[in-house]
């Protein structure tokens, strides 16, 4: 198995920077997505190491070996596109053949090895349909298929599920990460959809104008963001501003509530601006009894709305901090109601600092 | 299920109100009838008439001699000298019209090469007829500049060439099947996506590879079918043909019998004209099949 | 060093890369020059031609002189240019407001007015003229007229008419404008005068160059009805004086030109299969 190190990648269309300085490495084995909204440059970073496109500077190594001199043709890559990349006057078999095919491979490992990769992406039964006669979930399968049988260094896939219903989506990519892991390969994965990135990559490069924010595991990203970026940009995220106390007690002071922030890495002098985040799911809510004022520690939030979204329900709050939304369990959510007030609790553990 | 229901529906519309639109309805068609009649008197009813016409003696009555006309001379030598020119033309205008547009769809191309050739080529393909002719006659005529050219450097292409021959007329009929075959293929060259050609890059294949296995496979019922499409243009030519001074093409003998210039039998205008139709209806359907059949493919 | 040397090789090699990439092969250069030469080289030889075979003391445009001298050359081109209005008016007051009135109303008709539109290819001018010669042999005071090779042209227009007035009403929401314009009280006349056509303009302009393009250059009816129109004329000249019928070749090339360079501007890409008028 691979590894693919990118290094220093530049690329400039006209005056549009599309990659600054890109730097990544992955491991042999890995799965790592590329993760960012349109625009920037995930798609590019994945295209200058499948030989699509070029940097202006940088280099890309594979197994530690520059491949920027090497065509497309010759890197043995597997790569699956976003859609309609299938041939479309070949059935799902000779297209999985296809790679083996320029290589001239004999018939029968050709045909064998076509077998073995559609059975396992669960298109067995499927061999002899063209790509109009499968729906779009099943012609991304047969894409991947194919682009494993040319058994590639390393797999690309550029936004794979993006073009197909949320249900087959949620269920296709577990099929790819189920499919990575039983072949090891080291892959490379371009996507927009934060969920789908961080529940199947090793580790996720959150990007934005061509530079890598936070590279980390999901759990890393998820839940310590080190940019606004990626704090926003990742999951919900409550964002409250504040002013720094105490710097060795890490206490900040939002409007009229006083925090303390135990995260470890918290490193601000007093008087400085920082935002904090909070993920709603860190946020409680406890009822008030008429007119009682709420606990120390707690403060008081007006519910604003409500959103039904399934076992949680979302509760936009009103507060002294500034808007706040929490998610509660829906059974809990059914004693609120707008205008409703309620005691509000920050899990203190769960808060984060950035400085501004 | 979502089609049958639609089916429903729309059956239970028309079952609803069926007198009142058919009513409004034949009031509309009254708006068409003009174009009806004009379209009757000037195309369908003369079509009709060369029909019956093929099979009708001077005198009126029913004969098939007319018919049994076309394989005595000189019919079937210009029959195969039309057929040949046609086909000529239509291979060496759409072989080297495919490759064209595909060399000017090329990403390294310069940008302002495109429309260059797509105005152009509209206007070559309308440039055709007696300028044609005359224009060849400049160029590859007996005195004709490239002639005369290719004398000074000791090339006599006369009296091997000629631009009453096969080779010499088709040409000059590449200059009206080029453009349109330019113009037509692009279209098709676009079609092929560009996932279809990285995706082949990717797995190994060489632009060769991907042309032999993918490119032409999926674009050849569109090459075929335009390619039936120049036939049947050159085989209904006639002017190009003439000015070049052809004699015998069936699209001229047709012209000499209405002329009266060899009047054997002036009724075999007729039989000629419905072998030109049927050949022409032919081509047309095999140019729709085609058709039908590239559109599985693109797009 | 050895770090800085492979950053050195690095880099040259990836750029000489792309540029081998955005490299044009050759054969697609050759068949680019090949199909340029195949379309200039004729042009090149009329402009050449008709300034050759002059005496000397002639001005080098002898040729062009002497056919603009000829009155029947000013006849026959105004022949020319009156045929192809009426062709184009006849055809515009026939074919605009059908296929309207086909959207409009019925649609059914569609499939009919497509195989309608193809008729004119499978039956070429040589074949319409055996067939509509009989008739019109009978009506005499419209065979000895010139205008009945504009009666006729409509037909061979109706193709590229149609399908531009077609494509144009399909890139418009109709049913639409004209509910919206019978909703502030027009009628239909009006509607179709003021609503439609101003959006069909484009549709409209690119059609009757078209159909100008074809009522010039026909040949075909023309001279088998023995009128002298400019390509008929085009072609005596040309059999007695190869000259002449050369200069006068590169006068339809000049008009062609320029009817097909206004059609492309006016187009500006798209519907290029559109521009494609037979005339030969």
């Amino acid at each position: 198995m691979a590894t693919i190190e990118l290094r220093g990648l530049r690329r400039t269309f006209g005056s549009v920077v599309a990659l600054d300085n890109l730097d990544l490495d992955v491991h042999s084995g890995e799965f790592v997505s590329l993760l960012g909204p349109s625009g920037c440059g995930k798609t590019t970073a994945l295209r200058i190491v499948a030989g699509f496109e070029w940097p202006d500077a940088g280099e890309v190594l594979v197994n530690g070996r520059d491949v920027l001199g090497q065509p497309a043709n010759k890197r043995n890559m597997g790569m699956v596109f976003q859609a309609y990349s299938l041939f479309p006057n070949m059935t799902a078999q000779h297209n999985v053949e296809f790679g083996l095919r320029v290589r001239k491979e004999s018939h029968e490992k050709r045909a064998k090895r076509a077998r073995e990769l559609l059975e396992l992406v669960g298109l067995g039964t499927a061999m002899d349909r063209y790509p109009r006669q499968l729906s779009g979930g099943q012609q991304q399968r047969v894409a991947l298929a194919r682009s494993l049988a040319i058994e590639p260094s390393v797999l690309l896939l550029d936004e794979p599920l993006s073009a197909l219903d949320a249900k087959v989506r949620v269920q296709l990519r577990e099929e790819v990460r189920r499919v990575q892991l039983e072949l090891g390969i080291t892959t490379l994965y371009v996507t927009h959809d934060q969920e789908e990135a961080l529940s199947i990559s090793d580790r996720v490069a959150v990007m934005s104008d061509g530079r890598v924010e936070q590279f980390g595991t999901p759990a890393q990203i998820y839940n310590g963001p080190r940019t606004a970026f990626v704090a926003n940009f990742v999951g919900t995220m409550n964002r409250l501003e504040g002013t720094v106390v105490s710097s060795e007690d890490r206490v900040v002071r939002c409007g009229p509530v006083m925090l303390s922030v135990p995260d470890p890495t918290f490193n601000h002098p007093a008087g400085e601006t920082v935002e904090l985040f909070v993920r709603p799911e860190d946020i409680s809510l406890e009822l008030l009894s008429n007119g009682n004022k709420p606990a120390p520690g707690l403060f008081d939030g007006r519910v604003t709305s409500l959103t039904f979204l399934g076992p949680v329900t979302r509760v936009g709050l009103a507060t002294d901090l500034g808007p706040l939304l929490a998610d509660v369990s829906s059974a809990v959510a059914l004693d609120l109601a707008a205008d409703t007030v309620v005691a509000v609790r920050l899990d203190s553990t769960a808060l984060r600092s950035i400085a501004r | 299920m979502a089609l049958a229901e639609s089916g429903i529906q729309s059956a239970v519309l028309v079952g609803s109100a069926p007198r009142k639109r058919s009513r409004s309805r034949r009031w509309a068609l009254l708006g068409v009838l003009p174009f009806f009649a004009y379209i009757s008197i000037f195309l369908l009813i003369p079509t009709g008439e060369l029909i019956v016409g093929a099979f009708r003696t001077a005198n009126g009555a029913f004969t098939l001699s007319n018919l049994a006309d076309i394989f005595h001379a000189p019919y079937p030598q210009a029959f195969e000298f039309s057929l040949e020119l046609s086909a000529l033309s239509a291979v060496m205008g759409g072989v080297l019209g495919f490759l064209v547009a595909n060399a000017v769809l090329h990403h390294g191309v310069p940008r302002f090469i495109r429309p260059a050739f797509v105005s152009f080529s509209g206007m070559a393909a309308n440039f055709a007829g007696v300028p044609l002719g005359f224009a060849y006659i400049a160029t590859l005529g007996t005195l004709g500049v490239v002639t005369t050219f290719l004398q000074h450097l000791g090339l006599n292409i006369y009296p091997s060439f000629s631009l009453q021959g096969l080779f010499g007329c088709a040409l000059v009929y590449m200059y009206f099947q080029l453009p349109l075959m330019i113009l037509l293929m692009i279209p098709v060259i676009e079609g092929l996506r560009t996932e279809w050609r990285e995706s082949a890059s990717n797995l190994g294949a060489s632009s060769f590879a991907f042309w032999r296995y993918v490119g032409l496979p999926v674009v050849t019922p569109s090459l075929l079918g335009l390619m039936v499409l120049l036939f049947g243009n050159a085989f209904s030519a006639y002017a190009t043909a003439e000015t070049l001074g052809v004699s015998n093409l069936v699209t001229i003998d047709i012209a000499n019998l209405i002329n009266g210039d060899i009047a054997v039998n002036p009724q075999d205008a007729y039989a000629l004209a419905l072998a030109m139709i049927v050949i022409i209806v032919i081509t047309i359907i095999v140019y729709a099949l085609l058709q039908r059949r590239a559109s599985r493919w693109l797009r | 060093m050895a770090e800085v040397t492979s950053v050195a090789e690095t880099r040259p090699s990836s750029h000489r890369f792309r540029r081998a990439r955005n490299r044009v092969p050759v054969w697609h250069l050759i068949w680019l020059v090949l199909a340029a030469l195949v379309f200039i080289v004729p042009i090149y030889s009329v402009v050449q031609f008709s300034l050759t075979g002059v005496q000397a003391g002639q001005s080098p445009f002898h040729w062009y002189l002497t056919v603009f001298d000829d009155p029947m050359f000013r006849s026959s081109f105004w022949l020319s240019i009156q045929i192809s209005l009426e062709t184009v008016a006849v055809s515009l007051v026939l074919m605009v407001p059908t296929v309207f009135w086909v959207h409009l109303r019925l649609p059914g008709l569609r499939p009919v007015m497509d195989l309608i539109s193809i008729l004119p290819f499978v039956v070429p001018p040589i074949v319409l003229v055996v067939g509509l010669l009989p008739f019109l042999e009978k009506i005499t005071w419209l065979f000895v007229r010139p205008e009945v090779l504009s009666l006729i042209y409509v037909i061979f227009a109706l193709p590229f008419l149609y399908r531009a007035l077609d494509a144009g009403l399909r890139a418009i929401d109709l049913r639409t404008l004209v509910e919206a314009a019978e909703s502030l009280g027009a009628k239909m006349p009006r509607t179709l005068l003021r609503v439609i056509l101003p959006n069909l303009r484009a549709a409209i302009i690119g059609g009757s160059l078209l159909t100008v393009a074809i009522a010039m250059g026909e040949y075909t009816v023309a001279s088998l009805l023995e009128f002298s129109t400019f390509s008929v004329y085009t072609y005596t000249i040309g059999t007695s004086t190869a000259y002449e019928g050369v200069a006068l070749s590169f006068i339809s090339f000049i008009f062609v030109w320029g009817a097909m360079l206004s059609l492309y501007l006016l187009g500006r890409g798209g519907r290029n299969a559109a521009a494609v008028a037979i005339t030969h």
